[in-house]
């Protein structure tokens, strides 16, 4: 009996946020989700499709046609070049079209590879489909980046693809150009398909106007890269569930049977919802930029303040920091908790009411760090990085 | 109040777009149909600054009653806000008195609604109408597709004999427009073979596709960074578009 999901495991970010709802005033820092609402041009935009009555129909399976155009657009806007009509699948958020991609480039006991640390519900992706993830640690003294050796090192016959966040989430750290290409070398070298999850793109730090460069503006290598974005994180639009991936006309064609079988086709009144953000929203993504920025350098000032107990390295993206955990001489109970960052993250949250990530949710690589969302409003940050602070202080840690 | 506002925002952009237009007289192509707009659009652009053109194209979306004035103006949307509208409004007066206006605009006619061809002819008067494409997209404000035509029948009974349409003719409705109009013809396609500019061959590889095209017997080929095959009628309708000279 339930062969396919004994492994599986619910996400520890949902575990913190349950445990988290025992304490009426906790502060979560946990939940990867933006702190605004999803602005008013696409909520309008959505209210105009309700009243020309044009939601409550199947789309077809790759989605409205017009959106799909907008996202061709887009794309060759960042220098990617791809057919909104076989190219560009309309998805219910990045997960789904996740879930069909390695549903359709694997067979039972295929392996991805995939960095740590990284998202965490990857490896349930990779598990259901039967596949076994095979992590490769980066490199945190170098900026979280790829060793290639160890990449190379972890290729096996059963090989089927790499599977990289970039930006990544926890780190918030982006891969550079030439490590993304050497990646890519590897990838043709043993026939691999490459993933690449790009969901945090749209943000930049410090604030610039250059683009994060993606594998899959190379237009040799269409065949091998499968590339995902969502509409969750740019647009705070997590609720509304809608993405989409493009690849070559060759591999959309197989994956497009997936999540038909899956979901028949993304929400329509979500697609419509990705169309107002298309065509309205790009101004609020550089306000949510701006601001994310902002708070970026007030995290960083208050990890300053701690840093006899905190290392970390510069988020250049998303809206996380992912700090180290230096001093780990620490008497904090739960001794039933073998890792480290676990303890950690049920001390603070039982002693100060913030919720942070466990870093070991990201992957072993992540063991001693916590992940911390400083996208939430403002008042809530310095309220809950003050009162670790002052609980870290009275602990005599910092 | 949400529909009065409307009411009188969609005439007053109407009338400020007709002074304006009547005062620096461009020379206007307007790109209709239910598909690949946008990408004729870009394409018909793209070679008219290639011949170094002063040009104003209209933002995707920008093609309907309040968009269009919008686009010609050079104004940016309020969308659904008041507030939103108060500098849209100054600034579309003070488009009146711009010295600097292009030469030439290439416009989307959006028709989503009837009777939408006959208000966006109220506002301007192209010199050419592309016909991309008419299919089941944005028939759903219409009793059916019979009535969505009927916007293009008008537009072909109305536009002057000195005009040009560029007809899509592998749409056999397209091409019976033809056959209602004054206006000179020309024709594109790729499985018509009496189309004047027709998409011979079409071949993809890593750097997009190579495009055949052939005219009054002569075959040329185009190398586009883009894949799939409305890049290659978006081609076509611009070269048929480029050789008209207005």
């Amino acid at each position: 009996m339930f062969d396919r999901t004994k492994n599986l495991r619910l996400s520890v970010i949902k575990q913190m946020e349950i445990m988290a709802t025992q304490f009426p005033d906790t502060i979560s820092l946990a939940q990867g989700v933006p702190g605004f609402d999803t602005p008013e041009c696409i909520k309008r935009r959505v209210e105009k499709a309700l009243q020309e009555k044009v939601v409550a129909k199947y789309s077809l399976s790759p989605g409205i046609p017009e959106l799909r155009e907008l996202i061709e657009i887009k794309l060759a806007r960042d220098n990617m070049f791809y057919d909104w009509e076989k190219e560009i699948i309309v998805t219910a958020g990045s997960i789904e079209g996740i879930t069909a991609t390695i549903l359709t480039i694997t067979n039972p006991g295929d392996e991805i590879i995939v960095p740590d640390p990284t998202y965490t519900s990857y490896r349930e992706v990779i598990l259901l489909s039967g596949c076994q993830p095979v992590f490769v640690s980066l490199n945190e003294q170098k900026g979280w980046a790829f060793e290639l050796k160890k990449f190379e090192e972890a290729i096996t016959s059963r090989t089927k693809a790499i599977f990289y966040c970039n930006p990544n989430n926890p780190t918030g750290t982006t891969y550079s150009r030439e490590q993304l290409l050497s990646l890519a070398e590897l990838a043709r070298k043993h026939n691999l398909f490459l993933l690449s999850d790009e969901v945090y793109k749209d943000f930049i730090f410090p604030l610039r106007s250059e683009r994060i460069f993606s594998l899959a503006e190379i237009p040799e290598l269409r065949k091998r890269v499968i590339r995902f974005f969502s509409f969750s994180k740019s647009y705070a639009m997590t609720g509304w569930r809608v993405g989409y991936l493009h690849s070559d006309e060759s591999v959309i064609r197989e994956i497009i049977k997936v999540h038909d079988s899956l979901v028949t086709c993304a929400p329509v009144i979500s697609q419509y919802a990705a169309m107002g953000a298309l065509e309205m929203a790009q101004k609020e993504v550089i306000n949510f930029n701006k601001e994310y920025a902002e708070k970026r350098d007030f995290v960083y000032q208050k990890f300053d303040e701690m840093k006899n107990f905190f290392s970390y390295i510069k988020p250049q993206s998303a809206y996380y920091i992912f700090p180290k955990i230096i001093k780990k001489e620490i008497s904090m109970g739960f001794p039933e908790e073998k890792s480290f960052s676990w303890r950690f993250s049920k001390w603070i949250l039982e002693e100060t009411h913030v919720a942070v990530v466990p870093g070991i949710a990201f992957g072993e690589n992540g063991e001693d760090h916590i992940r911390i969302n400083f996208g939430r409003n403002q008042k809530g940050l310095e309220e809950a990085l003050k009162r670790i602070k002052k609980f870290l202080q009275k602990q005599k840690l910092v | 109040m949400k529909f009065f506002f409307k009411i009188i925002l969609k005439y007053y952009l109407k009338y400020i777009t007709k002074t304006v237009l009547f005062l620096h007289q461009p020379k206007i192509v307007a790109v209709c149909g239910s598909i690949n707009k946008t990408f004729v659009r870009d394409e018909i652009v793209r070679n008219f600054k290639k011949e170094k053109k002063s040009i104003r194209a209209n933002p995707k979306n920008f093609n309907t009653e309040i968009g269009l004035p919008l686009a010609i103006l050079n104004v940016s949307s309020g969308y659904n806000s008041y507030r939103g509208w108060i500098s849209p409004i100054i600034e579309a007066l003070k488009a009146v008195f711009q010295k600097k206006f292009p030469k030439y605009l290439v416009l989307e006619f959006g028709i989503s609604q009837k009777g939408d061809m006959k208000y966006l002819l109220s506002i301007v008067s192209p010199k050419i109408f592309v016909i991309t494409d008419i299919t089941q997209r944005y028939v759903e404000s219409f009793s059916g597709m019979d009535e969505l035509f009927e916007e293009y029948e008008y537009l072909a009974e109305k536009i002057s004999k000195n005009d040009w349409l560029v007809l899509n003719y592998d749409n056999i409705k397209i091409r019976e427009l033809a056959k209602r109009t004054l206006a000179k013809v020309v024709s594109f396609g790729e499985q018509n073979f009496s189309s004047e500019w027709r998409i011979a061959k079409i071949e993809k590889n890593p750097q997009g596709q190579k495009v055949s095209i052939s005219y009054q017997g002569k075959e040329k080929k185009y190398q586009l960074n883009r894949f799939g095959k409305h890049h290659a009628f978006a081609l076509v309708a611009s070269l048929a578009v480029k050789n008209i000279r207005i």
